[in-house]
């Protein structure tokens, strides 16, 4: 029973089929191990969240996915290269908007920002700042700085600067973590309806189990110390999926039930 | 490389490099001298007593001037933080006066009170009213209002108001306004004195610099340097025993 | 409301012209002498004649001049070498340290070695300005630069943005307000060693105005000149809050 499971996980990947590979990762930092040999594929479309217990080095996972860190072992590929840089098509949504945005810059201007390295002209800058505000809810709010946002407004300004990229991954550390309840909810699924709309693969990183299983394809749990790949789950819940429908399936609640038990014994 | 010895890299190799340039161009001047002439020159103003009376004298007037000008803007500034009236009433008046530059007052201070002590102090005091008076303003008009509410609460006076609540609460900005003219007096009282009163540490820098002696001049820079930094680092330690390292944080100055 | 404000400034203003009045009493009732303390009509007449015949205006002139230059040498090079600094981990290891041990040093102290080395010239005059107001810029900027937010330049790296770029639209604009906090003290510090400067080396300017007038007890010329320099203060203070309000918009949004 455990054996094809552990063949699959060890798998090595395919370049062909997989977007993002990661092959027998591992990470050491100042001679602890944070993460040995992680391996997983991320198909290009799909959606993938990761989950796991404080210390299993999910965000970790994710800045190696983004080319920000350098693996000491292994080998992050994107579309079968070595990821030895970040990439512009390659986004990532940062779960501290607060420090991720300029606040110095109003809205328009922070999306101007992932144009400007683009050499967009400025008054095409500023239709299409204006098409990606009005996209995640934000139009008529251009001018405003970041600061005179709430933090929901603040999220939808990232991912709108990450849109900006035409990002063929968006990488999200979990976003909406910060939020309160009925902000996380509406976002989930603007974010859902946006990926659906663009086809980016989305690689998000999430404490909330449920969270996870609602928008994911695939969720993939993490053990900690160090982390390494312990479960991984294929979500067959039908698509659109509803914040009370999706929730109230027998097939969630299954998985909802194995998710947690997997945190809990790896604790 | 050790995180401990980088910092040090700097100025030694600075004062090794200036003796080697100093001592191998056999360098005749008027305004420079090698690190070992000025260390040998320092050496002989201290045992001679006569660096310490000049740092006696300048502390002397530094500290009445920070004493007088601190007062003075305690009071102003605690009158005005617990009086809104007031605050908006005095604001132009304050705002004609505050930008004057301290020196500017060493003429009328002089015509007024001769060279000496009074004199120096006189302006000393003008330049600490400032920085004690708008920091205590700020801090009394800071304090948390529910503290204000529970001295009402409490039906606590007036005075015992002052006393109990407003002062401790505002204590540890006063503290660090004091600081800050503290180091500001020091800076003022060298300064008229390099300009025109014939006292202290500036007056002794000067001397040298006429006798044209750059080893005692350098000496003497290199002691007012060490005076200030003393002074400055005495005044954080005291201010971190007495308010915790939180008192430090805001500290931009 | 507005109208409120404006009654509150007028009160303002009434309690200053009170005062001077009070002055003028003082003066005319001669409670202090005279030579001391000219009445204010007596100051403002002084700087009335000193305008027309031009006299106040040169050294006026002569001030500015010392500031501006001592001043704009101080911020090209306090700010490229804080940016130098500040944004290099290295860097800061070796030389921060030394600077924060400088940075008590009455910096007028070095008054008589520019006058050993340069004279009794502009160039000194030069030379302290800008070597006092250097330092609250460098240890402005390098602070700010030191500040910058980590996850800025980690955006900067996803969006693929040069290094020019990460300067002028990250760390430049992070660092503006310890920048501008720096360059208002340098202000300050440059006005009261420009005067300083004149004083001491006769050089063309308030400075050597006001301490003439004292020499020769002319107290409404030098009330006339001391007068000047409190709006040279207030108005340079004026300039920085414009510069700062329309730079630092976005701090106060914050608020």
């Amino acid at each position: 029973m455990a054996e094809p499971a552990l063949a699959l996980v060890q798998s090595s990947p395919s370049p062909a089929r997989a977007q993002i590979a990661f092959d027998n990762v591992a990470l050491t930092l100042g001679g602890k191990a944070i993460i040995d040999t992680i391996s997983l594929e991320v198909a290009a479309g799909e959606i993938l969240c990761v989950v796991g217990a404080s210390g299993c080095g999910k965000t970790t996972a994710l800045r190696l996915a983004a080319g920000l860190y350098q693996p000491t072992g292994g080998s992050v590929r994107f579309e079968g290269e070595p990821m030895r840089a970040p990439r512009r098509e390659i986004a990532v949504v940062f779960q501290d908007y607060g420090k991720a945005l300029l606040p110095w810059r109003t809205a328009a201007g922070n999306i101007s920002l992932a144009l400007e390295t683009i050499g967009m002209r400025a008054h095409q800058r500023e239709a299409r700042a204006a098409e990606l505000l009005a996209k995640v809810g934000l139009a008529g709010h251009a001018a405003k700085y970041p600061t005179e946002m709430s933090g929901g407004m603040q999220q939808r300004l990232q991912i709108a600067r990450c849109l900006a990229q035409d990002p063929k991954v968006l990488l999200m550390d979990e976003p909406f973590g910060a939020l309160d309840a009925m902000t996380r909810q509406g976002l989930q699924d603007e974010m859902l309806a946006l990926v659906a709309s663009t086809g980016a693969t989305v690689v998000f990183v999430t404490h909330d189990l449920e969270e996870a299983i609602y928008l994911g394809d695939r969720v993939v749990g993490l053990l900690p110390h160090p982390g390494r790949v312990g479960l991984e789950l294929t979500i067959d819940l039908p698509r659109p999926r509803d914040q009370l429908a999706t929730r109230e399936q027998p097939e969630f609640l299954r998985l909802r039930r194995a998710l947690f038990d997997f945190i809990k014994a790896s604790e | 490389m050790p995180e401990r010895v980088k910092p040090l890299l700097l100025p030694l190799a600075a004062l090794l490099a200036f003796e080697a340039w100093m001592r191998l161009a056999a360098v005749q001047s008027d305004s420079l001298a090698p690190p070992s002439a000025v260390a040998l020159a320092l050496a002989g103003a201290l045992t001679d007593g006569s660096l310490l009376t000049a740092t006696r004298d300048t502390l002397a007037s530094a500290f009445a001037g920070l004493a007088l000008g601190g007062a003075i803007g305690l009071m102003l500034g605690l009158a005005l933080g617990l009086s809104h009236i007031l605050d908006r009433l005095m604001e132009v008046t304050i705002e004609a006066v505050r930008p004057i530059p301290s020196v500017a007052l060493l003429p009328i201070a002089l015509i007024a009170l001769g060279f000496g002590y009074r004199m120096e102090i006189t302006i000393v005091s003008f330049a600490c009213v400032w920085p004690v008076l708008i920091m205590t303003r700020s801090a009394v008009g800071g304090i948390e209002p529910r503290l204000i509410e529970v001295a009402r609460v409490l039906r606590l006076t007036q005075l015992d108001r002052i006393r109990k609540i407003v002062i401790p609460a505002a204590l540890p900005r006063i503290f660090l306004a004091f600081r800050l003219a503290a180091g500001i007096a020091l800076i003022v009282a060298v300064t008229v004195e390099i300009a025109i009163n014939p006292l202290g540490l500036g007056a002794g820098i000067m001397t040298a610099q006429q006798a044209l002696r750059p080893d005692l001049m350098l000496a003497y820079l290199v002691w007012i340097g060490v005076t200030g930094f003393v002074l400055n680092t005495a005044l954080m330690a005291a201010q971190t025993t007495l308010f915790g390292r939180a008192a430090l944080i805001g500290d931009g100055a | 409301m507005k109208w409120s404000v404006l009654g509150w400034r007028l009160a303002s203003f009434a309690v200053a012209a009170g005062l001077i009045t009070l002055w003028q009493f003082a003066a005319d009732q001669r409670l202090i002498s005279p030579v001391f303390l000219p009445g204010p009509d007596r100051a403002w007449a002084s700087l009335m004649r000193g305008f027309t015949s031009g006299d106040l205006l040169t050294k006026l002139a002569g001030t500015l001049t010392h500031m501006a230059y001592g001043w704009l040498l101080a911020s090209i090079v306090g700010v490229a070498l804080g940016a130098m600094i500040g944004s290099s981990k290295t860097m800061r290891a070796y030389v921060a340290p030394t600077l924060e041990l400088l940075r008590p040093l009455p910096v007028s102290a070095i008054i008589p070695v520019a006058i050993a080395a340069l004279g009794l010239s502009q160039g000194m005059a030069l030379a302290v300005i800008a070597f006092g107001s250097l330092w609250p810029m460098l240890l402005g900027t390098i602070h700010g630069f030191a500040a910058v937010e980590p996850r800025l330049y980690e955006v900067a790296r996803v969006l693929h943005m040069s290094r020019l770029a990460v300067i002028f639209k990250i760390a430049l604009p992070s660092a503006a307000p310890d920048i501008l906090a720096g360059m208002r003290l340098s202000l300050t510090v440059a006005l009261i060693l420009a005067v300083v400067c004149e004083m001491l080396a006769g050089l063309d300017g308030l400075g050597q105005w006001v301490l003439l007038s004292a020499r020769s007890f002319r107290s409404a010329d030098l009330f006339a000149g001391v007068m000047l320099l409190g709006v040279i203060g207030y108005v340079t203070a004026l300039a920085m809050d414009a510069a700062e309000s329309r730079l630092l918009r976005w701090q106060a949004a914050r608020r």
